[in-house]
C-alpha cells in the first residue's frame, strides 16, 4: 500500500513581521521548519506502517517549493518516509490555492500514480488557508475527510476520527482518499542520529514541470485566480494599565475595581 | 463547457448514476456518454470518471462576461441543538456582512440552504436580511457530507451566477468552500476578517497571514464569483426585523446515494450548552502557566462565580485537561466575548488571533514582557496562584453582601 | 604597542536635580521591591534611594552625591544573577535601565571582525534580535564615515554567541559576573568577546579600554585619575586551570580590560562595550543516553578529545534529573513536545556538532563508534538541527534547574528560610570521574535529595542539594564545604561560573586562603578607596576594610 504525505516548508510564522514603512515581508533570519501539521501527517502515516505490517506500507513524501524546501523533505526521511520527492520549478512561483494543487495533483499522477491515501496537514502555518488539501482531493476525484486527529484502516476503507465544533465524528470512506491532519500524538517524535544518518541514503529527488509534463496554463501566478493586491502590518492595539502583581491582595482588589467600574459585575 | 473524450470513455455509466441532474446519459448504441441541455457544470460527474474521461473547459471570463455575475450568496450553516436545527450565528453575521456589500454594488443577498426538513428555518433568514434563500431538501442532505453538498451548491453557482459567494470558516465551511473552488476553477479566500468592494466593483477580501503577524488583501479579477470564507464572530449580525420576507426558490435535488462517498459512522458530541465557548459572554481562559491539571479547578471556581465559560489554549488541549471544542485560537476557535481572562497564557500569536477581538481583555501572567500583555486592557504582572484566589475570596464577600 | 598605564577621562557632571530618583526606604520597599531582589532570592535587601540615570554624565553626579553623603552604591540591570551581587543593602541602587540601547555596529579592521557598541542595560535576547535581522540604522557605523550598516546588510548570518541559559541578562552583567554557560566549553566565557568597555570610577572619571592597549608590567598597572595617580598591585596567586569565575582576574602579564571583566562591578560602573560578534553557523544538537553513569563519563572523555571538531556544548544529566524530567513530562504543559525517556537509562548526555551536509556521514560513523564503546548507540540518541526543534532540546536542556526551583519554591511553603545549595565548581580533567563518584558518595550517605546536571565538557557539574527541611539544609551546607575543598584539591575552582558575590565569600578563602582574598581587597581599595561600588561582591557582605 503507498501512502502519499504532502508537506510544506514554512517559516516559523510567529517570526515573520511586515516592515511596517515598505510593506514588505521580512523573512531575514526567519528559520524555516517543516509545517507541524505536515509533521502530524507524517507521523500518522508512520503510525500506520507500524501496525498494518500486512499491507506492507510505503510512504513516499511531497513537496512543492523552492530548492530548500529539500530540507523539510529530508526531516520527513528522517521520520519515516521512505522516498521523498520535490515539485520545484521557477514555473511554480506566484502559485496560489488553485494552481498550487493543480501541480500537486499532477506531481501525484505522474509520480505516485497507483497511491491509496493522501495524508497531509490540516493547514500551512504561514498562509493558514487550509484549502490545498481540499482542492487537490477535488483536483485528482478522490474522497477528502478533514480535520482528522486519528486514521485507521479496514482494507480498501478506512475510518478517521475527524475534529467538529461539538466534539468529533467517526467518517468512513473507501480507498484513495485524501485526509488532512489537525493533530498528532501528544508525544512528539525525534529522530535519531541513525534515522539522521539513514535518511541521507534514501531517494529524494526534484522534479520540474517539464520532467511532470505540466501544461504552463494550469501552473504559476497566470493560472492562479486569486492575486495578493497589497501586505500591510495588523493594526497595533495599544496595551492597558498593567499592574505589578507581587501583592496579590492588593492586585485582587485592583482587579475587583476594575471589573466594577466597568460593569462587568451584574450581581 | 463539459468536455468528453471519447477515445477514454468505456460506458461504464458512473456518470449517468452520480448526475445530480440526469443530465448525462451513456448512449446505448455507442457505449459512449453524452451531454444533455439541462447540465449546469456542476462536476460532480468529472469527479466520479474513473478513467479521466470528462472535463470541464473553464476560460477566464472577459469583462463583459464579469459584468454578467450579480448577487451576493451565502452558505447558510446550521447546527443541531439537541432534536432542534438552528441557524449558525457566522451565518447571520455573513448575511448582514452580505447585504452591506449588496448594497454597495446595487444587487441583492440570496442564502443558500442544504438539508432534510429545514424550511422552518427560512424566515430567520429574511428577518436578519436575506432577499431570496434557494431552499435544497434531501433525504440525502440531511447531514454535512463533502460530496453532497458540493455538488448541490456548485449547481446552484454555475446555474445562477452570483458574483460573490461567502461561507463561514467553520469546519464544514473550510472542507466545502474549496472542494467548490477547485471543480469550478475560481478563487478562493480563506478566514477573512475584512470584505470591501472597491472602486472597479471587485471584492476585496483582507485576511490574516502568518499567524497574524501580517494582513493580506486578495482579489480574484478574472474568476467570477468571488468566493471567501470568513471566521465566525468577525462581523455584527443584524437585528432581527420579524416583518421582513422574501423570496423562496426551492431547488430540485436529485442526489443519489453512490455520488456520497463518506459515511458518517458515529458522532462523538463533548460539548453541551453551556460550554459553548464561542457564544459565551465571560470567558476565563487558561493556558500552560496553570501548570498541572489540579490547578484547572481553580480556573473553573473562577469561572462560576463569574458566571463564565471555561476555554483553554492549544498547549492545555493537547495535554487532553480540556476537551477541543474549547480551545482557542488559530487551530481552535474565535471568540469575542465582552470580557475576556487570559490565566497564565503568555499570548502566543496563534492565541491572540482567536481572542484578540474580545471587548475587553484581562490578564494575568508572571512574565512581564509576555506577548499577551500587548492586546491587554487590564493586566497583573504576579502569580495566578496566589491572585485568583484572593479574587474568589473577593467576588465570594460581594456576593454575601 | 601596549603600555601599562592609562588616564582616565574627566565626565562633565548632569545637574543632580535633573535625574530621576526614588527615596525612601518605605516607598522602594513597597513600590519597588524588585530592585531589592535578584535571581539568588536571598532576603533582606533594603535600600535609601534608587537612581534612574540615562547617561555617563548623570551617573558621575550620581557618584559624587554618594561620596559626599556616603551612600553605597550598588549597580542593578537585570537582576538575572544569581550570587545577589545585585541585592542592596543599605544607601543607592543605581538601575541602569534607561541606557538599553545598541550604540552603533563596527567592524574591526586589525582583526576582521564585526562588533556591536552597546549599553549596559540591553539584554542578550534584544542584541541578538537586532544583530541576527540587522536592524540597524544608516548611522550607526562607528565610525559614522563608514558605511559598516550597508555592507553588514550583505554579509551572512551573525549573532552574539554568548549563552548563559538566562537570556534576558543584560550585557552589563554578564560583562561585571564574566558569564559562561554551556557553550564556553567552545566559545570560552565573556572575556573572550569583550573588544572594548568604558567604565566609570570612583572619581567621576571614565576609563576607556580596548584590548590589546593597556598590560600589566611585572604585575602593575597604573591609573590616572583627576585627583591622583593610582598604582595597582596585581595579586600573585596562580588562577586554577579548569574553567573559573571566582574573584580577580590576575596574571603577571595580563590585560587590563580583564581585571574589569568578571570583577562583579566592584570598580566603577560599565558604561558601554564593544561586544565581538560571530557568524552564525549551524548546529545539529543530539542527546545521547546510557544505562550506566560511567559509560556517560567515558563518551565525554572521548569526545572532547576528538580532533575532527569539538561540539560548543557537552552537558550531563544523572539519573536523578533523568527523573525529575521524566515525571514532569507527564504533568507540565509546557513539556508537551518531549518524547519519553525510558526508564533504563541512568545518564544523558547533550552535545552539538557543526552541521554539515559534507561531513554528516563521517562524523555520525566516529561519534557512532564512540558511543557503541561506551554501551550506548546511534539508535539511542535523538538528534535534531531544526530551529524549532533545537528550542525543544534547548528546553530540555534547561528544565532541570527550573523543576528544582519548582520543588523549592514547595518546600518554602513549610519552611520559609529553606532554599537549594547548588554547586558550581569544576576540576580539572583527569579528576572528572573521582569528582562526581565523591559527591554521589557523600550525598547518598547523608541521605540528601539531589540532582547532577551541567557543563560536564568543561568539568563542571552541577550539584542542586535540595534539603526536606531545616536539619538537612544545615547538613547540605556542610557537604558543600567538604565539595568546595575536594575541587579546590583537583586544580578546580569553587565557582566557574556563577561567581562569588555576596554568598560565596567563605568558598573563595578555601581557593586563595586570607592572603589571597588580602591581595584582591588591596586592588579594590586601590581603584575605589571610598569602597562606593557594590560592597559585598567579593569580599562578603559589610565594609571591606
Amino acid at each position: 500500500m503507498k501512502i502519499v504525505v504532502l508537506v510544506k516548508q514554512v517559516p516559523e510564522a510567529d517570526k515573520v513581521a511586515v516592515d511596517p514603512e515598505t510593506g514588505t515581508l521580512i523573512r531575514e533570519g526567519v528559520a524555516s521548519i517543516l509545517n507541524p501539521y505536515c509533521e502530524y501527517a507524517l507521523d500518522q502515516a508512520a503510525k500506520l506502517k507500524q501496525t498494518y505490517l500486512e499491507e506492507d506500507i510505503e510512504i513516499i513524501a511531497i513537496s512543492m517549493g523552492p530548492p530548500q524546501a529539500k530540507i523539510a523533505l529530508m526531516r520527513c526521511l528522517e521520520l519515516g518516509a521512505d522516498s521523498a520527492y520535490l515539485l520545484s520549478d521557477r514555473k511554480f512561483a506566484g502559485s496560489d490555492v488553485w494552481a498550487t494543487s493543480s501541480a500537486l495533483k499532477e506531481g501525484i499522477v505522474n509520480l505516485v500514480p497507483d497511491f491509496d491515501l493522501i495524508l497531509t496537514g490540516k493547514q500551512a502555518i504561514d498562509g493558514d488557508t487550509a484549502q490545498v488539501p481540499a482542492e487537490t482531493a477535488e483536483q485528482l476525484g478522490i474522497p477528502q475527510i478533514t480535520y482528522g486527529v486519528d486514521v485507521k484502516l479496514d482494507r480498501r476503507r478506512i475510518e478517521v476520527k475527524r475534529e467538529v465544533e461539538t466534539g468529533y465524528q467517526i467518517l468512513s470512506t473507501r480507498l484513495p482518499a485524501l485526509v488532512t491532519m489537525s493533530k498528532g500524538s501528544n508525544i512528539r517524535r525525534i529522530p535519531s542520529m541513525r534515522q539522521v544518518l539513514d535518511a541521507r541514503k534514501k531517494l529524494l529527488e526534484t522534479a520540474s514541470a517539464d520532467d511532470l509534463n505540466i501544461d504552463d496554463s494550469k501552473i504559476g501566478l497566470k493560472a492562479s485566480p486569486t492575486q495578493v493586491d497589497k501586505i500591510f502590518a495588523p493594526p497595533i492595539k495599544t496595551g492597558g494599565d498593567i499592574i505589578d502583581g507581587s501583592d496579590p491582595v492588593l492586585a485582587a482588589k485592583k482587579l475587583l475595581d476594575y471589573l466594577v467600574e466597568n460593569n462587568f459585575l451584574k450581581r | 463547457m463539459l468536455q468528453i473524450d471519447y477515445e477514454a470513455c468505456t460506458g461504464c455509466k458512473i456518470c449517468e448514476r452520480v448526475c445530480p441532474f440526469g443530465a448525462i446519459i451513456v448512449e446505448p448504441e455507442t457505449k459512449k456518454a453524452r451531454v444533455l441541455d439541462n447540465c449546469t457544470l456542476c462536476g460532480a460527474c468529472v469527479n466520479a470518471c474513473n478513467f479521466n474521461a470528462l472535463s470541464i473547459e473553464r476560460k477566464a471570463v472577459s469583462e463583459e462576461e464579469l459584468a454578467l455575475y450579480k448577487d451576493v450568496f451565502v452558505w447558510s450553516e446550521w447546527e443541531k441543538k439537541g432534536d432542534t436545527l438552528q441557524i449558525k450565528n457566522v451565518a447571520l453575521e455573513l448575511i448582514a456582512k452580505g447585504r452591506e456589500l449588496a448594497d454597495k454594488l446595487g444587487e441583492t443577498i440570496a442564502v443558500i440552504l442544504l438539508g432534510k426538513n429545514v424550511d422552518h428555518l427560512v424566515d430567520e433568514l429574511f428577518h436578519h436580511g436575506a432577499d431570496k434563500v434557494f431552499l435544497c431538501q434531501h433525504d440525502l442532505l440531511e447531514n454535512y457530507s463533502t460530496d453532497g453538498y458540493t455538488t448541490v451548491i456548485s449547481s446552484i453557482i454555475a446555474v445562477e451566477k452570483p458574483s460573490i459567494v461567502l461561507y463561514g470558516a467553520t469546519p464544514n465551511g473550510r472542507d466545502l468552500a474549496p472542494r467548490i473552488a477547485a471543480r469550478l476553477a475560481l478563487g478562493l479566500t480563506a478566514d477573512c476578517t475584512g470584505l470591501d468592494i472597491n472602486s472597479v466593483n471587485q471584492l476585496v477580501q483582507t485576511r490574516p497571514a502568518f499567524g497574524g503577524n501580517i494582513m493580506a488583501s486578495i482579489i480574484s479579477p478574472y474568476t467570477r464569483p468571488q468566493m471567501s470564507t470568513v471566521r465566525p464572530n468577525v462581523f455584527a449580525k443584524l437585528q432581527p426585523d420579524t416583518t421582513r420576507t422574501g423570496i423562496v426558490e426551492e431547488v430540485e435535488v436529485t442526489l443519489k446515494p453512490i455520488s456520497i462517498r463518506t459515511k458518517i459512522v458515529e458522532e462523538i458530541v463533548s460539548q453541551d450548552e453551556s460550554t459553548n465557548i464561542e457564544d459565551a459572554e465571560i470567558l476565563v481562559s487558561a493556558g500552560r502557566g496553570i501548570g498541572s491539571k489540579e490547578s484547572l479547578s481553580l480556573i473553573s471556581d473562577m469561572a462560576e462565580e463569574l458566571d463564565a465559560t471555561v476555554s483553554g489554549s492549544r498547549a492545555l488541549v493537547d495535554l487532553g485537561w480540556i476537551p477541543h471544542p474549547q480551545q482557542v485560537g488559530q487551530s481552535g476557535k474565535t471568540v469575542a466575548p465582552t470580557l475576556y481572562f487570559a490565566l497564565g497564557i503568555s499570548g502566543a500569536i496563534q492565541h491572540l488571533v482567536g481572542m484578540s477581538s474580545s471587548d475587553t481583555i484581562v490578564s494575568i501572567n508572571n512574565d512581564p514582557d509576555a506577548p499577551i500583555f500587548k492586546v491587554t486592557d487590564f493586566g497583573i504582572v504576579g502569580d495566578i496562584f496566589e491572585i485568583i484566589p484572593e479574587f474568589i475570596k473577593l467576588l465570594k464577600a460581594r456576593e454575601n453582601k | 604597542m601596549s603600555q601599562n598605564n592609562i588616564t582616565a577621562k574627566r565626565i562633565e557632571k548632569a545637574p543632580i536635580e535633573e535625574i530621576r530618583f526614588i527615596k525612601g526606604e518605605e516607598t522602594i520597599v513597597e513600590s519597588y521591591p524588585s530592585y531589592l531582589i535578584d535571581e539568588s532570592k536571598i532576603s533582606g535587601g533594603h535600600a535609601e534611594w534608587l537612581f534612574f540615570p540615562k547617561n555617563e554624565e548623570e551617573i558621575a553626579s550620581i557618584i559624587q552625591k554618594a561620596k559626599e553623603e556616603e551612600i553605597l552604591i550598588t549597580v542593578s540591570a537585570a537582576r538575572t544573577g544569581i550570587v545577589g551581587s545585585a541585592v542592596p543593602f543599605g544607601g543607592a541602587v543605581l538601575s541602569l535601565e534607561r541606557m538599553d540601547q545598541i550604540i552603533g555596529l563596527g567592524f574591526d579592521e586589525d582583526t576582521n571582525k564585526w562588533f556591536v557598541r552597546v549599553q549596559p542595560n540591553i539584554t542578550l535576547n534584544e542584541i541578538n534580535d537586532i544583530v541576527q535581522l540587522k536592524k540597524f540604522e544608516n548611522n550607526q557605523s562607528i565610525p559614522p564615515e563608514k558605511n559598516w550598516v550597508e555592507k553588514f546588510r550583505e554579509e551572512k548570518a551573525y549573532y552574539y554567541p554568548l549563552d548563559p541559559t538566562e537570556m534576558t541578562c543584560s550585557i552589563g552583567g554578564t560583562i561585571a559576573a564574566n558569564a559562561s554557560g554551556a557553550r564556553s566549553f567552545k566559545l570560552g566565557p565573556t572575556r573572550d568577546w569583550i573588544r572594548r568597555i568604558r567604565v566609570i570610577l570612583g572619581t567621576g572619571d571614565v576609563l576607556d579600554i580596548k584590548r590589546g592597549d593597556f598590560k600589566a608590567v611585572n604585575g602593575v598597572f597604573t591609573i590616572k585619575t583627576s585627583e591622583e595617580e593610582i598604582k595597582i598591585n596585581l595579586p600573585d596567586y596562580e588562577m586554577p586551570l579548569a574553567k573559573n569565575a571566582a574573584g580577580l582576574y590576575s596574571k603577571e602579564d595580563m590585560d587590563l580590560i580583564d581585571l574589569f571583566i568578571g570583577s562583579e562591578g566592584i570598580f566603577g560602573v560599565i558604561t558601554d562595550a564593544d561586544i565581538w560578534l560571530t557568524e552564525y553557523k549551524s548546529q545539529i544538537s543530539n542527546v545521547a543516553f546510557f544505562e550506566d553513569e560511567e559509560d556517560s563519563i567515558d563518551f565525554v572523555n572521548k569526545l572532547r578529545k576528538l580532533e575532527e571538531f569539538k561540539p560548543e556544548f557537552i552537558e550531563f544529566f544523572d539519573d536523578n534529573a533523568l527523573t525529575l524530567l521524566r515525571n514532569k513530562q507527564n504533568e507540565d504543559p509546557k513539556f508537551v513536545n518531549m518524547p519519553t525517556i525510558s526508564d533504563k537509562f541512568k545518564a544523558a548526555i547533550s552535545f552539538d556538532l557543526p552541521y554539515s551536509d559534507e561531513y554528516l556521514e563521517k562524523y555520525f560513523s566516529l561519534i557512532g563508534k564512540m558511543l557503541e564503546e561506551s554501551n550506548s548507540s546511534l539508535e539511542k540518541t535523538w538528534s535534531a538541527y531544526e530551529e524549532r526543534e533545537l528550542a525543544r532540546f534547548k528546553h530540555f536542556r534547561h528544565a532541570v534547574p527550573e523543576i528544582v526551583n519548582n520543588i523549592i519554591a514547595e518546600r518554602k511553603k513549610v519552611y520559609p528560610s529553606i532554599h537549594k545549595l547548588g554547586t558550581d565548581m569544576s576540576v580539572e580533567d583527569e579528576y572528572l570521574k573521582e569528582m562526581m563518584n565523591f559527591y554521589h558518595q557523600i550525598l547518598i550517605e547523608e541521605g540528601l535529595d539531589y540532582v547532577q546536571w551541567g557543563h560536564i565538557g568543561d568539568n563542571h557539574i552541577h550539584v542542586n542539594i535540595l534539603p526536606n527541611n531545616m536539619e538537612e539544609l544545615e547538613k547540605g551546607k556542610n557537604i558543600y564545604k567538604k565539595f568546595a575543598e575536594k575541587a579546590v584539591s583537583f586544580g578546580g575552582s569553587v565557582s566557574a561560573e556563577h561567581g562569588i558575590g555576596k554568598i560565596k565569600h567563605d568558598y573563595l578563602k578555601i581557593m586563595y586562603g586570607e592572603e589571597g582574598i588580602n591581595q584582591m581587597r588591596i586592588v579594590k581599595m586601590s581603584i575605589d578607596p571610598d569602597c562606593v561600588f557594590n560592597c559585598g561582591n567579593i569580599f562578603g557582605r559589610g565594609v571591606p576594610t
